[in-house]
């Protein structure tokens, strides 16, 4: 039994870095800008999408087609902010029906150009570990390891760069920032275009792990705005660790309890820290 | 006003003239969400809560309403009134966790909107009384007494000018309240908050009162909408359903009880209107949605007229 | 002065649908499937063949009935699987005179429609091959009504003849993971009957719609030791279960009632067995049977575009074959407008096209089918089944 629960907590640690490179990208969105991003998700499905395209159709190796499909989304994610995000800063209840505005688009486009069917990625290093009667197949912790990698390097770039903290003042005060001769339009800009690329790499990393399709995003932005609100808004190590959170109590929860229920368990979890302490599991330092 | 007494009684008049059933089957949808759209915004447009359980109260009294009819076979009007007390219910449990624990705006409406898929959740896995996501299918109508005798709801003209009566009736109420002081603490509140309590609002009675009230209308919207299409189903709770309310308040414009009643009219006819392959449908519904609301932030309803004064 | 306009508009409206009944010989059938939304798999390939069928016959110069030529005209509607806008749609087709309306094959929708349908019984004809069309045929009043998909147990249903077949194979126990969901429940009630008249024990879990992580129920199930684990229902989650159940060796023999074998090929080193029900193995039957072969190119030519092969199978309902039906049945009934007769002639008939076709006595379908049985390493055996040459009539 408790190589069960291990194996659970494994997975939902896995899955939860997922979670929480979502999160990351609602974090940084919600602090610099002001809005909950939804199409966030619309931008992982694109990352997804892409990386299947580059690696089934044109041939291109995985790492490489991950890449490329960020750079893409990228681009996209700065053609959106220029046209409508840029028009909805701070404005959080615009800013959401933009989103749900470009998320039927996007997800209309795509069921449009590739169909309902689910596509899968040709198995990208298959295989599992195996540790005392627990196995965990190689590709989910190599995944892991990258998003934990990519965290990492966020936070070190918002507190070690130049750049990365002059986004943190901005955060904290908006016009002294700006009277520190922060150029503030394009540093919204920025965060707003690196979120979309980490949401795109958490799209490009789901699609060796699980078949993909267009539905995707809506469930994937959910969660990650529930472990970004779970960690603490502006928490940048710990809308990792929230997603993570999220994502084994899910699992663990699953195993005592009916799974049918999974997402609920979250909820729950969810609505009890905001109760208890509204700033976050690890916010409140500001 | 005399626009608002114009509109209706060409409203009323519209069956005389169309014979198209579906058409009427549009304005009963178009008039049942607008009345919803005018009680989700009697909570956001007055007390500034983004509540995203809104849905949940709709769901919620629908099935209440619907078991009680099918399982029990209880009359509709009993129904009634014990789905709306049901949704009360709920809505005052959240809306006392909610507003005693003081959250926010943004967090308001991540509470809901888990107490409402929470909610959602439970009723589609408690199968044994609701069928799950098969939902409940149903053939019972509502009776209404005239002095001609018992009529059954059941023919599109006749849904029309109920659903038309009960738009107008939620419409009213709304905007009557509004009018009053009442409708002016609930302003007071959503302006500042910190102020009005140091006015002596008692803003947690207001906000539970404006909160109740607003989710009970909802409630009793959703009987009507469960009766008429026949048909109960969990995802009436789900955050989708939520979120398109506000995007036709949003559409339509906060300001004003007609601009909720526009944007409803405006979204539920759009997909019917646009005849072209799936897809591009719903990526046109997406354009329609971004460029009204970056071209118009205050709603549809501020092309038209001039606003009330900011009450 | 928006209320004028929006007035105006409804005139307008109202005054084009009133406009729309044509004078000219054409027979309308109406499609309700969902299209787009997450169910929009069930409703493609529905669609494309019903669409191709109606370009074919419409291409040859339409077909005569009582000495007069008549064209198809083919009306789809998305339904996007929500039942709110199903009924809107249904009642439009009605409105529009549309006596045969293929669809739907969502369970949800179909259950909003049905009190319209029943209380338009004898005006049209509904050819759907919902799971709770079965039901709905075993009540009375229900001649508006045709079933277009085999049903799992029965004379000619395939699931005894697979769980038999399991038997056959030694298999003591089989675990079920299904979708918590209207589908799925069926399902589960069906199996769990099923596998106990042949005395085979089985235990059930069943997971959340949109789940794509089942590493938990997948240990719940894997704790029992079962013989055979019967995940479901749709390719969607095929892939992802099967991947994860033998990547993690939980289960390895896969019984599949509802799906295609692509996830099967996909993992076929890991895999010990697979045994699926499959309406049509087309990559098998491209190669022997000719009508099949013309199909598969037919359909690459008129939409440019790769043959769907895992989707193909689900245009055993309300589909390609199923227009040409109606068109036999109404030569046969001499009539393109008296649907008790039509319906007559249609549940009489036995039709070679695709499939084997006919229908029992309540008005649902029986068709030649494949077990398709893929083993370790990617080799197929195959077997066809076809009720319809033993089922009596």
């Amino acid at each position: 039994m408790i190589q069960v629960v291990v194996t659970q907590m494994l997975n939902g640690a896995i899955v939860g870095a997922l979670y929480g490179i979502v999160a990351l990208g609602v974090t940084l969105t919600f602090c610099i800008t002001g809005v909950v991003n939804f199409a966030l998700g619309a931008f992982m499905v694109l990352g997804a999408y892409f990386t299947w395209w580059c690696h089934e159709v044109a041939g291109i190796p995985y790492i490489p087609s991950v890449f490329l499909a960020v750079l893409a989304v990228s681009v996209l994610g700065y053609l959106a902010d220029a046209g409508l995000f840029r028009f909805t800063r701070n404005h959080l209840v615009n800013g959401l029906l933009v989103s749900i505005g470009l998320i039927s688009i996007v997800e209309a486009s795509v069921l449009l150009i590739w169909t309902a069917t689910p596509k899968n990625l040709s198995y990208v290093l298959p295989g599992v570990i195996r540790v005392a009667g627990i196995s965990v197949s190689q590709i989910k912790l190599v995944i892991s390891a990258a998003l934990v990698a990519v965290v990492a390097a966020t936070y070190v770039g918002l507190t070690r760069t130049w750049f990365g903290r002059s986004a943190f003042a901005y955060a904290q005060n908006p016009e002294a920032a700006m009277l520190m001769g922060v150029n503030t339009a394009r540093l919204e800009t920025m965060v707003f275009v690196y979120s979309t690329s980490l949401a795109a790499l958490g799209g490009g990393l789901y699609a060796s792990l699980y078949s993909i399709e267009p539905s995707l995003g809506g469930f994937y932005i959910l969660k990650g705005v529930e472990a970004a609100i779970l960690a603490g808004v502006g928490e940048v190590l710990g809308s990792l660790a929230g997603g993570v959170i999220l994502g084994i109590s899910e699992n663990v929860g699953s195993i005592y309890l009916p799974s049918a229920l999974r997402d609920a368990y979250g909820l729950v979890f969810l609505i009890l820290i905001l109760l208890l302490k509204p700033a976050g599991l690890f916010g409140g330092k500001k | 006003m005399k626009t608002a007494i114009f509109a209706v009684a060409l409203a009323a008049a519209a069956p005389a003239v169309t014979h198209s059933d579906s058409i009427l089957t549009i304005c009963i949808y178009a008039f049942l969400m607008g009345a919803l759209a005018v009680s989700f915004n009697f909570i956001f447009g007055l007390t500034g809560q983004l509540s995203l359980f809104h849905a949940a109260a709709f769901g919620l009294s629908a099935y209440v309403s619907v078991l009680l009819v099918t399982r029990l076979h209880w009359g509709f009007w009993i129904s009634l009134i014990l789905a709306v007390l049901a949704a009360v219910i709920v809505a005052a449990a959240v809306a006392t966790l909610c507003f005693r624990f003081k959250l926010r705006e943004f967090y308001f409406a991540i509470v809901t909107m888990a107490l409402s898929e929470i909610l959602r959740l439970w009723i589609q896995n408690w199968y044994e009384l609701t069928n799950g996501t098969l939902g409940i299918s149903f053939v019972q109508k509502p009776e209404i007494w005239t002095p001609y005798g018992y009529i059954t709801v059941s023919s599109s003209t006749s849904w029309y000018f109920v659903s038309l009566t009960i738009l107008v009736a939620v419409s009213a109420l709304c905007w009557r309240l509004q009018q009053s002081w009442v409708g002016r603490a609930f302003s007071a509140i959503r302006l500042n908050e910190q102020l009005a309590e140091t006015m002596g609002i008692d803003v947690f009675a207001y906000k539970f009162l404006n909160f109740v009230l607003g989710s009970a209308l909802a409630g009793l919207v959703g009987v009507f909408y469960a009766f008429y299409t026949g048909f109960v189903e969990p995802d009436y709770l789900s955050v989708t359903q939520s979120l398109d309310i506000v995007a036709m308040v949003l559409l339509g414009g906060v300001n004003s009880v007609a601009g909720p009643i526009l944007g409803a009219f405006i979204l539920t006819a759009l997909p019917h209107v646009i005849d072209m392959g799936a897809e591009v449908r719903v990526i046109l519904y997406g354009v329609v949605l971004i460029v009204v609301i970056l071209a118009l932030p205050k709603g549809l309803r501020s092309l038209v007229g001039r606003e009330r004064h900011a009450t | 002065m928006t209320f004028l306009k929006r007035t105006a508009f409804g005139i307008l409206l109202a005054v084009a649908g009133v406009s729309g009944a044509s004078a000219q010989a054409v027979v309308k059938i109406g499609q309700i499937e969902g299209l787009t939304g997450v169910n929009a798999y069930w409703g493609f390939m529905p669609s494309q063949g019903a669409r191709m069928a109606v370009s074919e016959i419409n291409d040859a110069g339409g077909f005569q009935v009582g000495g007069k030529t008549y064209k198809l005209e083919l009306i789809q509607m998305d339904t996007r699987g929500e039942p709110r806008e199903a009924t809107v749609q249904f009642k439009k087709l009605l409105e529009d005179n549309v006596q045969f309306v293929f669809g739907p094959f969502l369970s949800n929708v179909f259950n909003a429609i049905e009190p319209i349908a029943t209380q338009n019984s004898g005006k049209f004809l509904m050819l759907a091959g919902t799971t709770a069309a079965h039901a709905r045929l075993a009540q009375p009043n229900s001649d508006f009504l045709i079933r277009t998909y085999n049903w799992d147990a029965g004379p000619g249903g395939f699931g005894t003849l697979m769980v038999k077949h399991l038997k056959a194979l030694g298999a003591k126990k089989v675990a079920i993971l299904y979708p918590n969901d209207a589908l799925g429940k069926t399902i589960l009630d069906l199996y769990g009957k099923l596998f106990k008249e042949q005395g085979i024990e089985s235990v059930a879990e069943t997971f959340e719609p949109g789940t794509k992580d089942f590493s938990a129920p997948l240990a719940k199930l894997a704790s029992y030791k079962p013989d055979f684990l019967m995940p479901g229902y749709s390719d969607a989650v095929l892939y992802d279960i099967v991947r994860q159940a033998t990547e993690s060796g939980l289960a390895t023999k896969l019984f599949i009632v509802r799906g295609s074998i692509g996830p099967a090929l996909k993992n076929k080193d890991m895999i010990d067995d697979y045994i699926a029900y499959v309406p049509k193995y087309f990559e098998g039957a491209e190669k022997t049977d000719p009508a099949v072969k013309k199909f598969v190119e037919d359909y690459k030519r008129f939409y440019k575009t790769e043959f769907p092969y895992d989707q193909a199978p689900l245009c055993a309902s309300s589909c390609y074959d199923h227009v040409y039906m109606l068109v036999q049945a109404m030569k046969t009934a001499g009539t393109v407008s008296d649907v008790a007769k039509i319906r007559a002639a249609l549940v009489a008939q036995t039709y070679r096209g695709l499939w084997n076709y006919k229908f029992d006595d309540t008005g649902e379908a029986v068709f030649s089918f494949n077990i398709v049985h893929v083993k370790k390493g990617g080799d197929i055996a195959l077997t066809t089944v076809d009720p319809t040459a033993t089922t009596a009539k």
